[in-house]
């Protein structure tokens, strides 16, 4: 359990209302129309809305996997958070050297799970 | 079975154990499980193939394989019941020397998880980035009417189309959140010292027990009932749809139902998927008058007309992604029945809290991979 507060306050509960926050934000970056917003800062609103989204997505991420699954404040958090990584490398591997930068996949891993039967 | 020696505490081999003595809990419940997982998904995969019924008889395999996971889960919670947290196996060597093995495991775990949703993430990056946008597509001309184009067209299309459509998500998430949220106040309800309770709460010390119980049995079945919500939500997305009565029509162009998504063509079957927004002659999306296909319809070269696409693998990879995640709700479903259950009979003290804590890393887990399913599956 966590020893510690934020803004003198019970990290459970400030943590719940910041990702209800966020999550707000980013449900009304995809609903609202933002486009005007977007050609004052010369990019598309498929653009802003791809940056807010992974702007929102990676501190929720990390609120989440420091304060509710105590991976920091506690004891053991040090280790239990290297635990946690160490799949990273397998995860890079996967994103960005096969996730980016397959050209081929698209059309030959179908072809590789298909069954011999199939028209 | 009975007391030869001390460390001989299985005195019902089919629960519920003797917790006092000091040796470690050995279950041979996860073994039958796992058979009966086993039998399961072997008999599945012969049921149906290439989504024909092919063999009914295999269903037969399916529902033994059903009945042996249950009689593996229910041994394993009447081994369970009893558990009062005296004893808990800690790590003796390095790096987790002291920590709580159970823990360790419970990460462990975790980790297998992650790679399996990034293996899923990695194809649709793969993918998405890899096919032609369906949309982009509809725009370049690139088409004739009749002929079926392959494409990428992303759930979001349809979802983030109008807050209709995103609201079963939307409110899936927050389900997800609040029942994060309430499993936390289990943990710390279940973990806070009989003084400590009495105080908070202004009752005997006496009382504090089943007070405790009530109040850690409310705070689960609450996270029970949300991730219900979560999958009736899907449920309704995926398959049924719901009605947009009165003024909602008006907002919803003057249709009078959000269709589901299966009702909307997006199938794994899909491979001549038509939809309103690549149609030349649809009222409510106009085509972009700088883009390819105007142009070629202003100039003669493009008849227009209705774009058909074969979207097999962009509804593979949404359908497989967030079904195995809504299969981790499933499964965590079951366990929060238990746990409910065992807190009501006031299962749940300062000793053994850290079960809800271990159970907690799994659902916040489930969360975690649903932070990053919203955005990339629902909403761009």
């Amino acid at each position: 359990m966590a020893h510690y507060k934020i803004f003198g306050k019970d990290p459970y509960w400030m943590n719940f209302y910041g990702l209800m926050i966020l999550t707000v934000i980013e449900v009304g970056a995809v609903g609202l129309d933002l486009s005007a917003f977007a050609d004052s800062i010369g990019a598309t609103e498929k653009q802003l809305t791809f940056g807010i989204l992974w702007g929102i997505g990676i501190p929720k991420f990390i609120m989440i996997a420091a304060i509710f699954m105590h991976l920091y404040g506690d004891a053991d958090s040090k280790i239990l958070t290297m635990t946690a990584l160490f799949p990273a490398f397998f995860i890079i591997v996967m994103i960005f050297f096969i996730g980016l930068t397959s050209p081929g996949a698209p059309t030959d891993l179908p072809a590789w799970c298909r069954p011999p039967s199939w028209l | 079975m009975s007391g030869e020696h001390e460390y001989d505490h299985h005195i019902e081999p089919w629960g519920p154990h003797d917790w006092s003595h000091g040796a470690p809990h050995n279950s041979f419940a996860p073994l039958v499980m796992s058979i009966g997982f086993g039998v399961f998904l072997y008999s599945f995969a012969n049921v149906f193939v290439m989504g024909e019924l092919a063999d009914i008889s295999a269903m037969a395999g399916v529902m033994l394989g059903f009945i042996i996971i249950t009689m593996g889960l229910i041994i394993w919670w009447r081994q369970d019941i009893s558990f009062d947290g005296v004893y808990e196996p800690k790590g003796v060597g390095a790096p987790f020397r002291n920590i709580d093995l159970r823990k360790v495991a419970m990460w462990i775990f975790l980790m297998s998880e992650m790679m399996v949703f990034t293996s899923l993430f990695s194809t649709y990056i793969r993918y998405r980035l890899g096919i032609q946008n369906c949309e982009d597509l509809f725009l370049s001309g690139e088409w004739v009417e009749g002929t079926t184009v392959t494409c990428f067209e992303p759930a979001a299309h349809l979802i983030a189309s109008s807050w209709f459509h995103i609201a079963p998500g939307a409110v899936n998430t927050f389900a997800l959140i609040v029942s994060s949220f309430t499993i936390v106040l289990a943990l710390k309800t279940a973990k806070m010292s009989n003084k400590k309770y009495s105080k908070k709460y202004s009752i005997d010390i006496a009382d504090v027990d089943s007070h405790r119980s009530r109040k850690v049995g409310l705070y689960l079945g609450s996270t029970l009932l949300l991730a219900t919500l979560f999958l009736t939500l899907k449920l309704i997305e995926w398959f049924i749809g719901f009605p947009t009565p009165g003024p909602l029509t008006e907002m919803n162009h003057g249709y009078s139902e959000i269709k589901s998504l299966y009702a909307e063509g997006y199938t794994i079957h899909a491979s001549a998927y038509t939809n309103v927004h690549y149609d030349t002659t649809s009222k409510y999306f106009h085509i972009p008058v700088d883009s390819a296909l105007s142009q070629a319809m202003a100039a003669g070269t493009h008849p227009g007309g209705i774009m058909m696409a074969d979207i097999r693998v962009s509804a593979s990879t949404f359908y497989v992604t967030t079904g195995t995640h809504g299969v981790h709700v499933f499964a965590g479903m079951i366990g929060l029945s238990y746990m409910t259950l065992k807190a009501l009979r006031g299962g749940y003290g300062p000793s053994n809290a850290v079960s809800i804590e271990y159970f907690g890393l799994y659902w916040h887990f489930v969360d975690l991979v649903w932070v990053l399913v919203f955005p990339f599956f629902y909403l761009y």
